[in-house]
């Protein structure tokens, strides 16, 4: 054989094995899981598809993760059960995390229509209301055809996001928010809980409900050999490298500082000064650097002193390992924490994990008044994507795409991925929630490979925060928001790196995002603000 | 009969001013066009007039990444040329195995940028990763690769030289060959000391390559962009986001094509200029 005929074999059978591994890959799926996956296709409702329908395909475009990975494992894993019902098809187009804006949006901008469904962060909504670009799933909800899904099943501050107005413009999937994960063992330990008080002078707040009993915490167990491994351990961890996520952990923590309740019956009431985080709804001034925010910034960094230096560099991987291999007792993240938690292959901390609703502060700045408030708050938060499903308004087929997102958002389907945690799809509807004031029950959670504690308590901490705290972050929804959130990332690293102080880095961030409105139109801009955040002007 | 054949031949010419029309003066000229417009969502909104080369001289962030790509040229180019020379000098002679080493130290520069800015993410990382482990065996502390200013700037240069050394050591090996033995011979008659003669026979003879290999260089590390973009994402903070990455970002992030378009054009002028000084100083050199 001669050596070409030799090269044209080993590349064949190169192909051949890539082929067979690929679909190996997506056929990764254990026995429960495809069990308890028929079981909730059987119980979802189905709706009426149209026959014109089969044959027919659609381009769904997702952030990459893989065949059975987060957001875009679930498209993988339904897909051959939407060919079985409808006949139709779709291909799934997977786009790394920092070029979703560029892909997405420039198919939008050129009219391509390449993407029929985008599965994408609720900051695109700005530039998707702005630009007309999607078809809101309101259209499709009464057809007889969808499948019934329950938008008043999501918790309110979540379903806010899959809202323009009060128009249903997105089809339920994913719940974002963070909450702070804790080494519960830990915690607990009297040991641990007697060196605490010898040190501290008070008892160890477990688990902790302000940013200051966190930093106490983490500060009191950064450097000491905690788990026994004979090394010194971290009290945090977070992932703080530009382009890696960062800055949600600083709107998270930054919330209850910023964010103040409204006089009145009605604390949750947004008005100029009470219940805004982003900008003045009157002015569109930034409140970025107002002493609220500093106050905040001030906290992360000494924060950021209690987690290992590496950290400035780490995006959320790194981040979320340390905590589940257990060389941090303390992170606050998205749901994503407690579901890896329980894999034998990412966590030695299964059975060991602590989860509290988001902390407040013991005090915050009064916009109106310009006075810090001695009082404690607490402010529930959404931040993060909230992955979700929309259609383009260059859809070439709507109604099947709705019904696509329609039967992924019925409870049982979109209970099945938030109990598979590898899913990526994150609790926060009633039917997450347990019993009695949810509908789940913690064997769902059991069954599928939790810890029944840990469950307990992951999807408890959601539920209060949601449903219990009496305020709630704003999501900025204007168009230019990933550009703003960008330079967000970018000083609030500088700050955290010591490169500016966190003064200077909050200014600049205001100076930016001025630009950035003065850019788009201020006054469009700020009626696209005020909607978005429900406010209207007295 | 003449004249028809020149006819004939001007006819094969059109092709490739075609190409040049559509692939290099279109494009040149429409963004030039877009760098004096207002552009939203990738629509010009009107005329902007300077406004966009005014606003980056406001732009502390392009100062910011002006002053790292000037560090990034500045270090690499130095140092993949010297340490291009050195070994180029070092390989230029009968030796076993010298057809391997060659071959080998040639590699980084078949491999994708982007690839070895991810796998510098593996080497520099600080928790564990294979550098500090080395560097903890030596007996030195845990070094901040990539969540510190310096040290990320400087693992960006590393990445840089690494891959770009091998460059610098081919064209230049390819010089040395060039030079006669009969040259080396009669120096030695004169002197017997290898640095006079590297000094001022070698030397000498291998500037124009050694011309050719900075410039080329510098012209490639003024664009430098994938190895920041994958091994620190530019940060921390924006401590090490070149020229380039800049321009990305606010074109193709966010639609900002008109400042993008300013800011490239900028860059062009600076890589032509040092074209220019280059083959002014190579014309002066030959004629």
């Amino acid at each position: 054989m001669g050596w070409r005929k030799s090269l044209v074999l080993l590349i064949s059978v190169v192909f051949v094995l890539g082929f067979v591994f690929g679909a190996l890959a997506q056929e990764g799926a254990s026995e429960l899981e495809i069990q308890t996956a028929n079981a909730a296709f059987e119980a979802a409702d189905k709706g009426n598809p149209d026959p014109a329908w089969k044959g027919q395909k659609l381009t769904i475009a997702v952030y990459s993760a893989g065949p059975r990975g987060a957001i875009s494992g679930p498209l993988y894993f339904w897909r051959p059960y939407f060919e079985k019902l409808t006949g139709a098809t779709y291909d799934i187009v997977e786009i790394p995390f920092g070029e979703l804006r560029e892909k997405i949006f420039t198919d939008l901008m050129t009219g391509t229509g390449t993407y029929d469904i985008i599965v994408g962060p609720s900051w695109f909504y700005g530039d998707y209301i702005m630009n007309d670009w999607i078809v809101p799933a309101q259209e499709f909800f009464n057809d007889p055809r969808m499948p019934k899904w329950e938008p008043e099943s999501i918790a309110l501050p979540v379903r806010e996001l899959y809202m323009w107005g009060d128009k249903l413009v997105g089809f339920n999937n994913d719940h974002d928010g963070q909450v702070i994960y804790y080494r519960r063992d830990i915690l607990s330990d009297p040991k641990w809980q007697e060196e605490f008080k010898k040190e501290k002078g008070k008892d160890m707040p477990t688990p902790p409900w302000t940013w200051e009993e966190v930093y106490e915490i983490c500060d009191f167990f950064n450097g000491k050999d905690w788990n026994g491994d004979g090394e010194p351990d971290y009290g945090i961890s977070m992932h703080l490298k530009v382009g890696g996520q960062g800055f949600f952990h600083f709107m998270a923590l930054s919330a209850p500082y910023v964010v103040s309740p409204a006089p009145g019956d009605n604390p949750a009431k947004v008005t100029r000064y009470h219940n805004v985080y982003w900008f003045d709804p009157e002015t569109m001034e930034p409140l970025v650097n107002t002493p609220g925010f500093v106050e905040a910034l001030n906290m992360l960094i000494k924060l950021s002193k209690t987690g290992p230096s590496a950290m400035f560099g780490w995006s959320l991987g790194e981040a979320w390992d340390a905590f589940l291999r257990g060389k941090a007792v303390m992170c606050w993240s998205w749901g994503d924490v407690g579901s890896l938690a329980q894999l034998p292959d990412r966590s030695s901390i299964k059975g060991r994990l602590g989860v509290a609703p988001i902390p407040g502060s013991d005090k915050y700045y009064d916009l109106e008044t310009k006075q810090w408030v001695n009082k404690k708050n607490f402010v529930a938060n959404t931040v993060g994507a909230s992955w979700h499903g929309v259609i383009s308004k260059y859809c070439k087929n709507k109604e099947l795409a709705a019904y696509f997102l329609s039967w992924q958002a019925t409870p049982q389907i979109n209970h099945w991925n938030v109990v598979w945690g590898w899913t990526g799809v994150d609790p926060g509807t009633s039917y997450d929630f347990l019993q009695p004031s949810g509908k789940a029950t913690i064997e769902e959670y059991v069954a599928t490979g939790y810890d029944a504690e840990d469950a307990r308590q992951f999807v408890t901490a959601y539920e209060e925060m949601w449903t219990k705290y009496p305020l709630r972050q704003t999501y900025l929804r204007i168009p230019g928001t990933p550009e703003m959130w960008e330079v967000y990332d970018i000083h609030l690293s500088e700050a955290v790196t010591g490169q500016v102080s966190p003064e200077e880095a909050l200014n600049r961030i205001a100076e930016e995002w001025k630009a950035i409105v003065e850019r788009y139109g201020k006054d469009t801009l700020k009626k696209i603000y005020q909607e978005a955040i429900g406010y209207k002007p007295e | 009969m003449r004249r028809r054949l020149r006819e004939k031949g001007n006819a094969f010419v059109i092709p490739a001013i075609f190409w040049v029309l559509t692939f290099t003066i279109f494009p040149l000229v429409y963004s030039f066009r877009v760098s004096l417009s207002k552009v939203l969502y990738g629509k010009l909104a009107g005329f902007a007039g300077a406004s966009n080369y005014l606003r980056m001289f406001g732009d502390y962030r392009f100062w910011g990444t002006l002053r790292f790509t000037l560090i990034l040229v500045l270090i690499s180019v130095c140092a993949t040329t010297a340490i291009g020379l050195g070994l180029a000098v070092v390989f230029n002679r009968k030796m076993k195995g010298l057809r391997v080493f060659r071959s080998i130290l040639t590699m980084p520069l078949f491999t994708a940028p982007v690839a070895l800015g991810y796998l510098g993410v593996m080497m520099f990382y600080e928790e564990n990763g294979p550098i500090n482990v080395l560097l903890k065996y030596l007996g030195m502390g845990k070094v901040p690769w990539l969540s510190h200013p310096l040290w990320a700037t400087l693992a960006i240069c590393l990445v840089d030289i690494w891959q770009w050394t091998p460059f610098a050591f081919i064209i230049l090996l390819a010089g040395l060959q060039s030079i006669s033995d009969e040259i080396y011979e009669a120096a030695v008659i004169d002197t017997s000391s290898g640095w006079a003669i590297f000094r001022h026979i070698t030397l000498p003879l291998l500037s124009p390559v050694l011309g050719t290999v900075i410039m080329l260089r510098m012209v490639d590390a003024f664009k430098a962009f994938d190895i920041p973009f994958s091994l620190t994402s530019g940060g921390p903070g924006t401590a090490t986001r070149t020229l380039t990455f800049y321009i990305y970002t606010q074109g193709l992030r966010n639609f900002d094509l008109g400042y993008a378009s300013a800011m490239a054009y900028f860059l062009l002028a600076i890589t032509m200029v040092i074209g220019l000084l280059f083959f002014r100083r190579y014309r002066e050199l030959y004629e």
